[in-house]
Order: structure tokens, then C-alpha cells, then sequence
């Protein structure tokens, strides 16, 4: 009985819970097809839409978000931010001197993907270098201080590339990735970078307070 | 020009009281700035800037770095000529429509108005009761 539920039950369990689940979410869709009305329907014929017409609807979705206004930066801005997670967390060497000193690891991503990665991210960093040199709005609100916030996020990532190539002294570069990864940690709380927390907190505080919290916290 | 507005360019500006107001909402002001990545995405959901053809002075950050921003830089020790300017910033360049859209999440009307209130303390306002609405431009 024991070897039952430890065993076969738990595999019968996820699948009833799979299986059920998507039967629950057919039949939600089965029995929402038909409209219900409480006052008779007006005689509306709905059209038939072609593939084109969905496209445009769907981009017409879009009216009014970054997505639609800026395209590129969108893309890049997330791409950027994403992998600036997830390419130091995830990468073999990390996790490797994280096993040698403290015994314990996150899964890896493979080096081939991570070195692709960095450059990805390099890419992105080139990408805002160009937005704050040639686009006049940018221009207009850029000091010297942005170029080094720039270069406090990209010197980990262009240290650790030169690193892994093992491209000029290794000692020194390796040295320089490490105190340039500090330097980030550092600043992260007290400068503009803070955004990383800040961002979190904006979105779903604000989020919060319109729905469950009271509403007496006002950012 | 009529006696207020020579009274308005005329009076010693109170610093002292500036660096007060701007003490007291120095915690979630100065974070609002320094958060600001100047990344120029709020650009766009100005109409201000949309019908100035684009023009960068009109972008919400814009307009909240060189008001707000520059009062904490200089902390506080502004002189009327830097108010003044100001006062074409916070009161005409912007209208106060709270539409602007930070993906951070800033709340920049807030910080436009935190700046008129400022100017204000220090008699920097457009005074269109007894000047004609363009002449204070």
C-alpha cells in the first residue's frame, strides 16, 4: 500500500490532474461558444475573418504599447534585460566555483549558448550606446553619467567574454571580471540601476493597490 | 508691466525655504530622478512633444530633470533667472495631464508638480490674470 501511494499514485495523481485540467478548460470553451442572451440578440451577423484581418487585429492590439511605438527598443530592451539574468546565473563557470565553495549549484546552461549569449548582450549594449549618440531625444537628456552607468553594465559581460576566449593576460582580465561584477553589486542599489528593483516594485505595487491592498499606499 | 509682476522679479528668492520643501520629499523625489535611466521612452506619450514636432525639450523627463531635478541638484541655490526659466517648463511646456507613460514606473506629474509648488513658494507664476496668456511665454 505504502510502495502504491509513493509510487504508482503519484504518477496516476499528475495525470488525473493534467488530464482533467484540460478536459475542464475544453469544456469551458465548449459551453462559452454559444451566446446566452438575456434580452433577445439584435440581429448581428458576425463576419468571417480572414487570416489578414486577424493579423491586423492583433497588431491592432498592440496600438498604443511600446511595442507598437518602438519596435526595436522593445525587442532589445528585453532581450538585454533578460539575458543580463539570466546569462550570469545560469553559466557552467559560475556554478562550477559555486559547487567548489559552498557545496551547492543551479543548473548551466551550455557554454556554446552563453558565449552567444554575451555577445547578444554586447549587441544591445552597442544598440543604446548608438540611441544615446544619434537620436536627438536621447541626446537631450544624456550626461556623462549615463555613459558610465552603461559601462558599469557592460564591463562584466565584455571582461567575461575576453575571459572565456582566455584573450589577453588571463590573470588580469579574470581579476577585472570579478572586481567589474563587484562594481556592478555595488551600485546597483544607489544609482539609476536601481531600476532592476524599482521596476518590480512599481509595476506590481501599484497593481496591488488597485486590487487587494488597501489602497493607503501611494507611490 | 504692472507692480506684480515687478514684485515678482524684484524679491530676493528664499532659498532657505527651497531647501526646506525640497528636504521634506527629498526620499521618494530624489528616487524618482535618480531611477530615471534616461532611456526617452516616455517621449511619445506626451502630446505636448507629439504636436512640437517631436521637439526633446517637450519629453516628460525632459521636463522633470531640468525643473525638479535641477532644483536638487543645485540644492536649492537657484537664482529668479533659473526660476523663471523653470516657470516656462512646469507651467507651459507641460499641463499637467498626468498621460505620461514610464515603463520604470515614475510617476513624473508628480514631480512637475512638486516643482510648480516650489516656484511657487518663491512668487514664479504665470500670472495670467494680468498679463495677456503669451506675454509670461
Amino acid at each position: 500500500m505504502v510502495d502504491f501511494i509513493r509510487g504508482q499514485l503519484i504518477l496516476i495523481s499528475l495525470l488525473v490532474f493534467i488530464l482533467g485540467l484540460i478536459y475542464q478548460l475544453i469544456q469551458f470553451f465548449r459551453l462559452t461558444k454559444e451566446k446566452e442572451w438575456v434580452y433577445p440578440p439584435l440581429e448581428v451577423k458576425s463576419e468571417k475573418k480572414t487570416a489578414g484581418k486577424w493579423v491586423s487585429l492583433c497588431l491592432a492590439s498592440l496600438n498604443g504599447t511600446m511595442w507598437k511605438t518602438y519596435p526595436v527598443m522593445t525587442v532589445m530592451t528585453s532581450v538585454f534585460h533578460v539575458f543580463l539574468i539570466v546569462v550570469p546565473i545560469f553559466l557552467l563557470g559560475h556554478n562550477m566555483l559555486l559547487d567548489q565553495s559552498w557545496g551547492l549549484s543551479l543548473w548551466s546552461l551550455p557554454e556554446s549558448i552563453t558565449d552567444i549569449l554575451s555577445i547578444v548582450i554586447l549587441i544591445c549594449v552597442a544598440f543604446f550606446l548608438a540611441r544615446r549618440l544619434f537620436l536627438a531625444r536621447v541626446r537631450a537628456i544624456t550626461t556623462l553619467y549615463d555613459y558610465l552607468i552603461l559601462l558599469i553594465a557592460l564591463a562584466p559581460f565584455l571582461t567575461g567574454y575576453f575571459a572565456y576566449h582566455q584573450w589577453f593576460n588571463y590573470d588580469t582580465v579574470i581579476t577585472l571580471h570579478i572586481l567589474a561584477g563587484e562594481v556592478m553589486l555595488i551600485t546597483i542599489p544607489f544609482t539609476k540601476l536601481g531600476h532592476m528593483l524599482f521596476f518590480f516594485l512599481y509595476r506590481f505595487l501599484i497593481g496591488n493597490e488597485y486590487s487587494f491592498a488597501r489602497g493607503a499606499r501611494a507611490w | 508691466m504692472d507692480n506684480s509682476m515687478a514684485n515678482q522679479e524684484a524679491k530676493a528668492v528664499d532659498t532657505k525655504q527651497i531647501k526646506e520643501m525640497l528636504n521634506r520629499r527629498k526620499g521618494k523625489m530624489k528616487r524618482y530622478l535618480s531611477y530615471c535611466a534616461h532611456c526617452s521612452l516616455c517621449a511619445e506619450s506626451c502630446f505636448l512633444y507629439m504636436e512640437h514636432h517631436k521637439d526633446p525639450r517637450y519629453m516628460p523627463s525632459y521636463k522633470a530633470i531640468n525643473s525638479l531635478g535641477k532644483l536638487y541638484r543645485k540644492r536649492g541655490n537657484v537664482d529668479r533667472k533659473l526660476l523663471t526659466e523653470m516657470k516656462g517648463i512646469v507651467w507651459r511646456n507641460c499641463v499637467l495631464c498626468g498621460r505620461c507613460y514610464c515603463p520604470i514606473g515614475i510617476h513624473i506629474p508628480s514631480m512637475i508638480a512638486f516643482a510648480r509648488s516650489i516656484l511657487r513658494s518663491q512668487d514664479v507664476y504665470p500670472q495670467l490674470d494680468e498679463v495677456s496668456s503669451e506675454s509670461w511665454l
